[in-house]
């Protein structure tokens, strides 16, 4: 697949315009609308999931993310626009090759953990032999195979949430769609959440999930859509996002520091014995020989890309943000 | 794998997950074992009122005063009739020999402690009298008669026969007209009762799905109609589970029933003669998805459990209604009354099992058990999609499919 140019707009992106063709993707969806009563949740959300990639839905709450999976999936039907789901016109026709794990966790309180993951895997077309066999294997590489036989009610919050995570792989689906999957885990179980989500990846299966956490999204989408308002506002790559805002150089004059800033850019702020600014279009080059020839010469200097959190609040707009808090 | 072959394939995973959870607990026992305690009080219930009422009767008596000339005659006169009250036995004779005032020494036979004088018969037997209880105009008529039959006896100078006659009991080759009609209100009953007692569960089959939140689980992976389809499916499996238990011990009955009352039911036949018993079976099936799929459609609309109870009444009005009119389709056979029982869907089953009894005819009941399959299916998908709509907040699939389908060929055009 090739690299794509990330795309910052108000204006719903043409997803499955030309770039790819229909079997390079796992997900696609033109112009998704849904309703609730006079509120449109979703207005016209484009979005291209390309094979074989770790692929982040990222909002504030409320922004239509649940929305969009659940719409994308199947589970409800949208009031205007169009799907397809591993190549299938109609969501259902590739139930059985679809893995899901939703926001509201939800799992029989009385079935044993063994048998909820086959449960969930016959679900999906696996026999329930294979299903117990795999389900076994699962929860030791989880590091839960003492709970094997214990009935989900008597697991943690944490660890049926795994559980149930478990049973949305079972069946070895070719897509993975994961709805706020690192909502309610401590951070143990979130780096083991990590580790199982890029082992589907690699194991050649996409991944879909979504996220308002911006720190599990830089670590492991390979591609993101930032939606808010229940319109996309930015498709691309982790990087592409960061590029949208310029580099931010920290800079340590060896001499004068007081003055230092006559000769830095207007956003420049003093930090201590240091200067923190924004790097200029035409690079920093220019700018240092004359700090150099002017004679503060260069104690330190670091330049930063700012990170996928400060580009996920420009995207999305400080007001959206205040509107979410 | 055709939609339709991995829907049925999802609905029986459901109903295999149902049946297992309902089966492996304590409460299925409880649930199996309940007509034991129903069986168990009703049996305390009416050993107590039996006991009573035999305590009662044990000190009834019917008294005749008559002269020591008359007590033969009216010993033999009471023997005779005796023998037509069965089924119905009345209070021992007691005859006594009348003193002074016979009239007075009757009505003081009512205030005696030890016995309780039900009727009294005094005076001659050509013109006798007989004091009575309110409640005891039988066993007046009785001693009346008595008197009667002793003074014929007497008057024509034969002595009544005690010895019983010579009687041989014929069985019918074929069941009575009334025996078919009984047996035509017995099946509209039980397949009502069975229904009753039942179908009730599928009301809250969705509460657990909706509070553990199962129920988004399930509609990622399984249509709806599925889901319900297998919901249904599992409380079904728990209900033949019961009747089969049930059914097995009720199957060994006749062999311990006292002969007359085997004889007796002999007669109960029924039109179709032996189809009658699978097509009682196929009935109770339908009789039970159709309401229960009614039941399960209500029941996952409604958000607490106080609702679905509050639902318990008008679902068993209903059920009595569709009873009312199979029952007068069973008495009625050929009436336009009785053909709309056998047509509306909800009360088919127990009127075309009550016709089963009726007619011979069995073409009918293919059509019935097709039609009554296609509203089953119907009622699912209605609920189903009430459920999309009410429950998920979702639009209509149809649409949403042919929107799928226009965009698969721009796809493949571009």
């Amino acid at each position: 697949m090739g690299e794509r140019a990330g795309t910052a707009s108000a204006q719903p992106t043409g997803a499955t315009e030309g770039t790819h063709l229909s079997s390079d993707l796992a997900v696609s969806a033109t112009g998704l609308v849904k309703r609730f009563g006079d509120k449109r949740a979703v207005d016209g959300v484009s979005i291209a999931v390309p094979k074989g990639l770790i692929y982040g839905v990222l909002g504030p709450n409320g922004a239509g993310k649940t929305t969009t999976l659940r719409m994308l999936l199947g589970i409800i039907e949208p009031d205007g626009g169009e799907r397809r789901l591993l190549g299938e016109a109609a969501p259902r026709d590739a139930s059985d090759r679809v893995g899901y794990l939703p926001e509201e966790r939800g799992l029989y309180p009385n079935m044993k953990c063994r048998e909820a993951i086959a449960f969930m895997g016959a679900l999906r077309g696996l026999p329930w032999s294979t299903g117990r066999k795999r389900a076994g294997e699962l929860l030791e590489q989880a590091g839960l195979g003492h709970a094997a036989d214990d009935k989900i009610r008597k697991l943690s919050k944490g660890m049926a949430q795994l559980v149930q995570l478990l049973g949305s792989v079972v069946h070895e689906p070719e897509l993975l769609v994961l709805d706020e999957p690192f909502s309610g885990l401590d951070p143990v179980n979130q780096e083991r959440l990590e580790k199982l989500i890029r082992a589907q990846r690699d194991r050649g299966a996409t991944i879909l999930f979504s996220t308002h956490v911006m720190a599990h999204a830089e670590r492991l989408c390979d591609h993101l859509s930032i939606i808010a308002g229940g319109v996309v506002k930015f498709e691309g790559t982790v990087n592409e996002a960061r590029a949208l805002l310029p580099l931010k150089a920290h800079y340590t004059p060896h001499h004068h520091a007081d003055t230092a800033g006559a000769l830095l850019p207007a956003d420049a702020e003093r930090e201590n014995g240091s200067w923190r600014f924004t790097v200029p279009s035409e690079g920093i080059e220019a700018l240092l020989v004359r700090l150099i020839d002017a004679g503060y010469g260069i104690s330190g200097l670091s330049i930063e890309r700012p990170g996928l959190h400060d580009a996920f609040v420009k995207i999305v707009g400080a007001e959206a943000m205040e509107q979410v808090a | 794998m055709s939609r339709f072959t991995r829907g049925l394939r999802q609905a029986l995973t459901i109903a295999r997950r149902d049946l297992k959870a309902m089966v492996m607990t304590p409460t299925f026992l409880l649930f199996l074992l309940s007509p034991l305690l129903m069986i168990g009080f009703g049996t305390i219930g009416s050993m107590s009122a039996t006991s009573a009422l035999q305590g009662g009767q044990n000190r009834e008596r019917m008294i005749a005063i008559v002269p020591a000339e008359h007590v033969a005659a009216v010993r033999a006169a009471d023997a005779e009739l005796r023998r037509l009250f069965v089924r119905s036995p009345r209070p021992p004779l007691v005859i006594e020999a009348p003193r002074g005032d016979v009239e007075t020494q009757a009505r003081a036979l009512f205030g005696r402690d030890q016995t309780d004088a039900v009727a009294v018969l005094y005076g001659p037997l050509d013109a006798p009298h007989v004091l009575r209880a309110p409640s005891a105009y039988p066993e007046a008529q009785f001693l009346g008669t008595v008197a009667q039959q002793a003074h014929r006896a007497e008057k024509a100078g034969v002595k009544i026969s005690t010895s019983p006659p010579d009687v041989e009991v014929v069985t019918r080759g074929e069941a009575t007209s009334s025996g078919r009609g009984q047996s035509a209100y017995f099946a509209a009953l039980g397949i009502f009762f069975l229904t009753l007692m039942l179908s009730g569960q599928a009301v809250g089959a969705m509460a657990e799905e909706r509070s553990n939140k199962v129920i988004e689980v399930l509609a990622a992976a399984v249509p709806l109609e599925s889901v319900f389809f297998g919901k249904l499916l599992g409380t079904f499996g728990s209900a033949l589970l019961f009747i089969g238990f049930w059914g097995t011990l009720f199957a060994q009955l006749p062999k311990f029933l006292p002969e007359g009352i085997a004889t007796e039911l002999g007669s109960l036949g029924t039109a179709v003669g032996p189809a009658f018993a699978p097509l009682f079976v196929l009935y109770f099936a339908m009789a039970y998805l159709l309401q229960s799929a009614i039941y399960l459609g209500l029941g996952s609309q409604m958000g607490s459990q106080r609702e679905i109870q509050m639902l318990s009444l008008p679902i068993t009005i209903f059920q009595f209604a569709m009873l009312g009119w199979a029952s007068f389709a069973a008495g009625n056979p050929g009436n336009w009354l009785s053909l709309g029982a056998e047509i509306f869907p909800f009360s088919s089953p127990l009127a075309m099992a009550a016709r089963a009894a009726n007619a011979p005819e069995l073409w009918p009941h293919a059509l019935a058990l097709a039609w009554q399959a296609l509203w089953v299916a119907i009622t699912v998908t209605v609920a189903a999609r009430l459920f999309r709509r009410g429950v998920l907040k979702s639009g209509s699939p149809k649409r949403s499919k042919r929107q799928a389908e226009r965009h698969a060929i721009d796809t493949a055009v571009s």
